[in-house]
């Protein structure tokens, strides 16, 4: 048991809410190793407190933000972690978010903050270095996200701070809301907007000073600058650099034929001209905003010129917001879309989530099992900006009847629906699915069924990348400054900047062991909430419904696929033919600690 | 047969206003300038070597920045060594979420910040090679004067969170690594930030006399709300709804 030597700081910030105090938990350079940070520390957190079938709404649930040991650094692209079980799915979750948040965490001397309790007022944390407090929120509960920032930051007199907040959504506990970072940035697809409105946080504000401990300077930040200049040099990213993720939404549908469009029905929407990169770079982009140190500066903002929405500024469309909200509602109208995008975005709630319910509803009054009557009189269209807008407010304020039917989710509102419903309720593990079609694009399977999350675009396209995404999250760095261009160059680029800054002498074979544990980890908690193999699948609609039109005409992901994907998978991680880790995986990854809690599951599964 | 197209010459000549400094300066050189005004082609004269230039302004292009902040890391690891934005000699705001203002030292001619120094001699000094600032340690009264950071017209001067000091810009010397990060990261569409003037036409004060906040409101004006009446009233935040 020894302190870190670098980059950590070898301690954590524990919030108890209920008791209304702030405490310093150590952190190992042992445990640091293990789980290197971010969502591999949450994970390990998240197994080793938690009881099997724990209740994410108990008392003592908690929600742990980390950031990696290159957070704060010269390393580029760093971003920070949020994890908890899902109060939607019952299941571990973790939302990574760019911004300058988790390095800022990094600068006030944390490892992570861990927040568990309850609190009986809205309060709000501010950190300044050392100093932590909770502070009275009941003058900003019930403000949407931009105000809540503003008045975060005014409180704190620091216009240099940073803020993570929820908007109405995550007081009003909608399972799918989502904790919106420097107002544009969500933390979302975890329910941790949720978690914090039960917990009656409003937000948290932070600014730091400190620097992260290094143990070779020298060599640290050389590595770093040949890590940075892998970005710079990396022809795709001129196109991110130009068109934002926005601009894939052209491509997904010419190309890849990977579009969602109409609730999940096709991939073939030419439409996307009106609402896609282009028309976005014509008619709407101003800006471009980079994370830190970042080269590629995905975030485009712009500002509405014309008609009912004039002035209004808002982010996107990126990809998931532009397939989700876009192209998957028919949508034709740009401006209703971005409105659509922003109120999301102001609300605090999932946008993806968002969008999938809102397909998901319009699709049950085209077949008639759902009828204006059941939703306040609001009668969502394809392509219809308004009712959509309005069905968002009263989803986010769990408002009539339409609001607490939509805020169940798809898959819930499908149950009590009922009338074949399920047939189009697209989710998997109980969680509505991003804008990739993994007909068409059938990599993407893996992310979406394997992945521990369920229904998450962003955990590896293979059994070998989720193992690296394992530790890309765990490091939290940006995919596209971390993930794809150090792809040829891991582990090396990566044990470079590592090894320098924490003082380790990881090898290859540690760090693909280290992947394999995070993995394995999540897994465990999984295998614990009652998920095995039969639970890793896509929703039938992919395995039954061929693509109707586009470029892959006819494709569908087919069983075999799917047994081809389980096969590799459980292989690749050392797990039986039910997904559950076995025995000898848990030995060899030292963790020993989930053996009893496997072998009972093992019984029931 | 054809006839040969006879080029006037004026159209060969390199009329930019590089070359016509150039030339400017050929003439001053004697013999080489006889033979250029005397219909010898440009580029059979030797070019001379151009000297290595000492860049003593910065400039900063606001509506580039992207808010990467690559700037201040990159200041960070010339003067500490390690990355920590609190003590860099470059800061990067971000207002109401939508914009991104590098505040930086302009190293105006008329250096408010010394002329507030209490201290006899003045704390603050100006290199006369690089034309950045040095703070004298020492005799610095820091944290309880910190009048240049009153005097400051850009609001630039920071303490430093250690030593109490103001942070001051020294120009790397003559050649700022935050000029060279900004270039690196930048590229197409978004050209660089910050500017170096190697041309040495001064100090904008146009620029320089706006606090960080108002020049990111102007921003979102500029960017924004091109047109009177478009900012919406509504909405305290400024990203009306």
């Amino acid at each position: 048991m020894t302190a870190p030597k670098g980059g950590y700081f070898g301690k954590i910030l524990e919030v108890d809410l209920s008791k209304g105090e702030v405490k310093t938990r150590p952190l190992t350079d042992e445990l640091a190793r293990k789980f290197i940070g971010g969502s591999g520390l949450g994970a390990h957190y998240l197994t080793s407190e938690y009881k099997a079938k724990h209740d994410p709404w108990a008392e003592d649930s908690f929600i742990f933000i980390g950031p990696g040991p290159l957070n704060g650094t010269f390393c580029p692209g760093t971003r920070a972690s949020f994890v908890n079980q899902s109060v939607y799915t019952g299941l571990i979750s973790h939302a990574e978010v760019g911004g300058h948040f988790g390095n800022e965490i990094k600068w006030a001397g944390w490892d992570g903050i861990y927040i568990k309790g309850k609190s009986k007022k809205p309060v709000w944390l501010s950190i300044k270095d050392d100093k932590a407090e909770l502070k009275d929120a009941s003058k900003m509960w019930g403000k949407d996200t931009a105000v809540a920032d503003e008045m975060i930051l005014k409180e704190m007199k620091d216009p240099y701070a940073r803020t993570a907040v929820i908007g109405p959504a995550g007081e009003n506990m909608v399972p799918y809301a989502a904790v919106i970072v420097e107002r544009t940035r969500a933390a979302a697809r975890t329910s941790t907007g949720a978690l914090m409105g039960n917990k009656k946080l409003k937000g948290i504000g932070i600014r730091g000073t400190k620097a992260v401990p290094t143990v070779d300077v020298a060599k640290f930040t050389e590595a770093a600058k040949v890590a940075l200049q892998y970005d710079v040099d990396r022809e795709a990213w001129q196109g991110i650099k130009r068109w934002g993720t926005g601009g894939l939404l052209e491509q997904k549908q010419w190309v890849t034929s990977s579009l969602i469009t109409k609730n999940f029905q096709t991939t073939w929407y030419p439409d996307i001209e009106h609402i896609g990169g282009e028309q976005a770079a014509r008619t709407f982009w101003k800006r471009h905003v980079a994370c830190n140190n970042c080269p590629v500066h995905c975030m485009k903002l712009g500002v509405i010129r014309d008609g009912k929405y004039r002035g209004l500024i808002a982010e996107g469309p990126e990809y998931e917001t532009g397939g989700l909200l876009g192209s998957n509602l028919l949508m034709k109208d740009f401006a209703g879309m971005m409105a659509m995008i922003e109120l999301t975005d102001a609300l605090g709630v999932d946008s993806i989530s968002m969008g999938g319910v809102l397909a998901f509803t319009t699709e049950c009054i085209d077949k008639g099992v759902l009828t204006a009557a059941d939703l306040d009189g609001i009668k969502p269209k394809w392509g219809n900006a308004d009712a959509y807008m309005e069905l968002i407010r009263k989803t986010c304020y769990q408002e009539g009847k339409a609001g607490k039917l939509l805020s169940m989710g798809v898959k819930k509102m499908s149950q009590k629906i009922g009338k074949g419903s399920e047939a189009w309720a697209v989710n998997v593990k109980g969680k509505e699915i991003a804008a990739h079609d993994p007909r068409g694009d059938k990599g993407r399977a893996y992310s979406y069924a394997m992945g521990q999350c369920g229904g998450d675009h962003h955990e590896g396209d293979s059994s070998d990348l989720q193992a690296r995404w394992g530790m890309i999250n765990s490091l939290c760095m940006c995919s596209f400054v971390g993930g794809v261009p150090w792809l040829r160059e891991t582990p090396g680029v990566v044990l470079n900047m590592l090894n320098p800054l924490c003082g380790w002498d990881m090898t290859d074979q540690e760090y693909w062991a280290t992947c394999r544990r995070i993995i394995t980890t999540e897994r465990c908690f999984n295998v614990r909430e009652g998920i095995s193999a039969k639970d890793d699948r896509l929703h039938k609609r992919f395995l039954t419904e061929p693509l109707p039109e586009g470029p892959k005409k006819g494709w569908v992901f087919t069983a075999e696929d799917e047994k081809k994907m389980h096969d590799a998978y459980y292989k690749h991680f050392g797990w039986d033919e039910k997904g559950i880790p076995t025995e000898a995986t848990l030995k060899s990854l030292d963790l020993d600690y989930l053996l009893d809690d496997i072998q009972a599951a093992r019984k029931i599964l | 047969m054809k006839e040969e197209i006879k080029i006037p010459e004026s159209i060969n000549k390199q009329t930019s206003r590089r070359g016509f400094l150039k030339g400017a300066v050929m003439t001053t050189g004697g013999a080489i300038a006889l033979a250029t005004i005397g219909g010898v082609k440009p580029k059979e004269v030797k070019a001379a070597e151009a000297p290595k230039v000492v860049q003593r302004y910065l400039f900063v292009e606001r509506q580039n920045c992207t808010g990467c902040r690559a700037c201040e890391y990159a200041c960070n690891i010339k003067h500490e060594g390690v990355v920590r934005p609190s003590t860099a000699r470059v800061h990067v705001y971000k207002h109401k979420g939508v914009v991104d203002v590098p505040v930086i030292c302009w190293h105006c001619d008329d250096h408010p910040c010394i002329a507030a120094c209490p201290t006899n001699p003045k704390s603050l000094t100006v290199d006369p090679k690089s034309n950045g600032i040095i703070v004298n340690e020492k005799t610095c009264l820091g944290e309880k004067c910190m009048k240049c950071a009153e005097a400051c017209p850009a609001e630039y001067v920071r303490v430093h969170p250690d030593s109490g000091n103001p942070v001051m810009c020294d120009m790397c010397g003559g050649d700022p690594e935050c000029v060279k990060a900004c270039l690196q990261q930048s590229g197409k569409p978004q050209g660089p930030c910050l500017i170096a003037n190697t041309l040495g036409f001064g100090v904008n004060l146009a620029y320089r006399n706006v606090k960080p906040v108002k020049a990111a409101e102007d921003m979102m004006d500029l960017l924004f709300y091109p047109s009177k009446g478009d900012r919406p009233k509504t909405g305290k935040s400024g990203k009306g709804r």
